[in-house]
């Protein structure tokens, strides 16, 4: 009974202990850490008492003394194989003995108040601790939606790898692209947030980016210019067509223009020839260029069979063009892959960045804006929050987003964090803008140099600032790599005015 | 392992020892502790010096000892010039048709109860002769050696005071009793009953309860009641612990010159024994050898002069002892 009470009191201050620094240290499932050592702490106790517990004759002695059998029991007890003249009647006398007296009384279970008050407090302080709101909570739910943003971020990313694998069309570059997203993905995975986690896609993009050809669109503009000349002539205007379907069937249809060069007319021959040679001009692709120069010449010479050759190298060259662009049409996917895990950890970085900046500022933004039709729908989000800080004064602070509307469907719910800055020093930074609503009239703005700009503490509108720009950013077709250092513009602007 | 049977049963014997003491309280008047110190000392097999000042009722007390057990009595009153061929015997010429020849005419030792009254009197050569007869149990006169009637029980007494012209017994001669029991003065109430008892005109006559067979049969049984090893460790610590040199106490220490010797230990045991039995137990406990302990040790601990300035005696250093020695460590 005493041993069970000394696991017990080890098992509550374990638990105690555990849910201490669970509200210091953000710790991952600390109910089952707590909840591990109940099991450790009976285990050690019970390790304790195994190599602790009296032996068979201590007990026998300790019966002896507290119950004045004089010695009986551990005579016979250690006497008990033995065969004297008197170990009979020893043994006998013995058990008569402790029939007569009550064995249970030798053991008293001695349970001492002072421990036992201390496991009751223990466990009680444990328990209000439990039931207590645990501040690191919100660190820690930050930190699994951190986990599953990246999650999704990497899901998408392989979602990518396996619609470039299954392409109809497999692309050379395939191997060098799922290896390059395989590692986006997991550098992704392996990132401590997503904040981290973002700037791994911007260098695996521009590796992608290496991967396509340079001349792709001089190619593909010539041979649209080719496509255009040859609609305008008798024997091209197959080919023409067949050119705008696609690079390589303009290349066979290229083929079989050749293969009937002889038996074309010589006007349309001519006629050839010299859309050949306009397109010649317009190439912007040098060795495109000489194919349709040497083309051109050698109809206007009437040597069929070096038009041929050059018509035939043309083709290759289109065929050339066709796999280069399906290469860069898996860049593209693979591109957009990580344009839509950057969105997801974008998303989740804003609210970190949100969350983090709020200091400790109570006050809870509310969010609702929709937009509707088609286009772009906007929202309007706004909250207000107020916060002590640490030092004397009071902070307020307020917060605004916008939401962007999906193509042709209804916008989105704008989103919104309030943004609490938590009170500083005295010294304060204002800069040049509109004073705010929430702002105090015993707190008036002062005024700029010019004595007309009303100046606005920096903390009240930075987020407005950030919220601004990056809306500005999402509506725009700015590349996510620039978004990237906009959003950690305004951070680490964020993380100065916290540290001031 | 097979032991050899008791020859008598246990429980005789206890009924033996407290027939015995019935018997005596029948003419002894209280003494209670040095009747059963006593009769420990006759199953024990051993001796009993006795220290009191006399008319104490200490030749009453081996003389219903001998009347009880149906036992040979002798008493010997010891002088400065007893001799010790007075006590052993002495070969004497004799005249037999004719012839003359020496004839071994025993001394008064041969008796199963021999009650030395005042040893301390008698000279070192004399008490010698007595010890050797106690521990040997045999006397050797010229060149023969010759057996003392079995049991063989001395009870020798001591004068605490007078001790002018004395001869005290040295330590190695004191070693060689069992017990050394002392004799109260009685209360006031065991006087009036003594003056009732011894007054009148009929003196209460003992019935024998046991012989010598059963005495001896009695001395084999008790030294076959088994002891734990905890509570021979235990008499061991208690010896240990009246030797300055071993011992934690401070008292001792400062106090004692000599601790118990082995005989000591010996003699803690044995007499347990024979107190659980007479107890009606089977086993050695730690109070028997608690009871004993005044007897077994009190002539074995020798003082030193600091222990006479303080008025500090054995028998308070030996209830410390005992008091303090650690009964449950292994």
């Amino acid at each position: 009974m005493r041993y069970l009470l000394h696991a017990t009191l080890g098992a509550c201050a374990w638990i105690l202990g555990v849910v201490i620094v669970a509200r210091f240290v953000p710790l991952e499932q600390a109910l089952r850490v707590a909840a591990f050592g109940v099991p450790v702490a009976f285990a050690a106790v019970a390790v304790a008492w195994v190599a602790a517990r009296p032996s068979p004759i201590g007990l026998m002695r300790t019966a002896d003394l507290r119950l004045d059998l004089k010695e009986r029991l551990s005579t016979a007890w250690e006497r008990r194989l033995d065969g004297g003249p008197m170990d009979a009647a020893l043994r006998q006398d013995a058990l008569a003995r402790a029939a007569r007296v009550k064995l249970a009384a030798a053991y008293p279970v001695g349970l001492r108040r002072g421990e036992l008050l201390l496991t009751a407090a223990l466990a009680v302080a444990a328990m209000g601790l439990l039931l207590l709101p645990n501040p690191m909570d919100q660190l820690l739910a930050q930190r699994r939606a951190d986990h599953i943003a990246q999650a999704q971020a990497a899901a998408t990313i392989a979602a990518a790898q396996k619609k470039i694998a299954a392409a109809s069309t497999p692309a050379a570059v395939d191997p060098q692209l799922q290896k390059i997203l395989q590692d986006a993905k997991a550098k992704i995975a392996a990132a401590p947030d997503p904040r981290a986690a973002l700037q791994t896609i911007t260098p695996a993009e521009q590796q992608l980016l290496q991967l396509s050809d340079p001349q792709t669109p001089a190619r593909a503009s010539t041979a649209q210019n080719l496509a255009n000349n040859l609609a305008a002539t008798n024997a091209g205007r197959a080919a023409s067509q067949a050119l705008n379907a696609s690079p390589s069937q303009g290349a066979q249809s290229l083929r079989d223009l050749a293969s009937q060069l002889q038996s074309l007319s010589p006007q349309d021959r001519a006629q050839l020839a010299k859309a050949l040679a306009a397109a010649a001009l317009q190439a912007k692709d040098p060795t495109m260029a000489a194919s349709l120069n040497q083309a051109s010449t050698a109809l206007e010479s009437g040597d069929m069979t070096a038009a041929a050759i050059a018509l035939n190298d043309l083709a290759g060259e289109l065929d050339s063009l066709q796999q280069q662009e399906n290469n860069d049409q898996q860049i593209a996917a693979a591109i957009n892959g990580l344009e839509a895990a950057r969105l997801q950890l974008a998303s989740q970085a804003d609210r970190d960045a949100a969350q983090s900046t709020s200091g400790t500022a109570t006050g809870s933004p509310s969010a609702g804006a929709s937009g509707g039709g088609s286009g772009t729908g906007t929202g309007n989000p706004n909250g207000n929050g107020q916060g002590n800080g640490t030092d004397s004064g009071n902070g307020n602070g307020n917060g605004s987003g916008s939401g962007s509307g999906g193509s042709g469907g209804q916008g989105s719910s704008g989103s919104g964090a309030g943004q609490g800055s938590a009170a500083q020093s005295t010294e304060r930074v204002y800069v040049p803008a509109a004073p705010l609503p929430g702002q105090s009239e015993n707190d008036p703005a002062p005024l700029g140099p010019g004595q007309d700009v009303p100046l606005t503490p920096y903390t009240q509108v930075i987020q407005a600032y950030e919220q601004t720009a990056l809306d500005a950013a999402n509506q725009s077709l700015i590349p996510g790599s620039e978004r990237d250092l906009i959003r950690a513009y305004f951070s680490s602007l964020g993380e100065s005015g916290a540290g001031r | 392992m097979i032991a050899e049977e008791p020859r008598l049963d246990p429980g005789r014997v206890t009924e033996l020892a407290r027939s015995l003491e019935t018997e005596l309280a029948r003419l002894i008047v209280g003494q209670k502790e040095l009747v059963r110190d006593t009769v420990i000392t006759l199953i024990a097999g051993g001796h009993t010096l006795l220290e009191g000042v006399p008319g104490l009722g200490k030749t009453v007390l081996v003389r219903s000892l001998g009347q009880a057990l149906k036992l040979s009595f002798a008493r010997i009153q010891f002088t400065p010039d007893l001799m010790p061929a007075d006590i052993v015997g002495t070969n004497v010429i004799r005249e037999d048709k004719g012839r003359r020849e020496f004839h071994y005419q025993a001394g008064p030792l041969f008796a199963n109860l021999v009650l030395a009254d005042e040893v301390n009197r008698a000279t070192p050569k004399t008490q010698s002769a007595l010890l050797e007869a106690m521990q040997e149990r045999t006397v050797t006169v010229g060149t023969e050696t010759r057996q003392l009637p079995v049991p063989f029980f001395v009870l020798a007494t001591q004068n605490p005071i007078e001790l002018e012209g004395t001869y005290p017994l040295p330590e190695a001669q004191l070693d060689r009793f069992f017990f050394k029991s002392l004799v109260p003065f009685p209360s006031q109430e065991e006087l009036l009953e003594i003056a009732r008892r011894t007054t009148g005109n009929t003196t209460p006559q003992l019935r024998p309860v046991a012989d010598s067979a059963s005495i001896v049969a009695a001395q084999q049984v008790a030294r076959e009641v088994p002891i734990a090893e905890h509570v021979l460790a235990y008499a061991g610590r208690v010896i240990a612990a009246t030797h300055p040199s071993r011992t934690e106490l401070d008292s001792v220490k400062r106090y004692v010159r000599f601790g118990a010797s082995p005989r000591g230990l010996q003699t803690l045991v044995l007499a347990g024994k024979v107190r659980a039995l007479l107890e009606g137990r089977y086993n050695v406990a730690f109070d028997d050898l608690i009871a004993v302990a005044h007897p077994a040790l009190r002539h074995r601990v020798f003082l030193r002069f600091e222990a006479e300035a303080d008025d500090v005696t054995a028998d308070q250093l030996i209830d410390e002892i005992v008091e303090k020695t650690d009964k449950s460590a292994a």
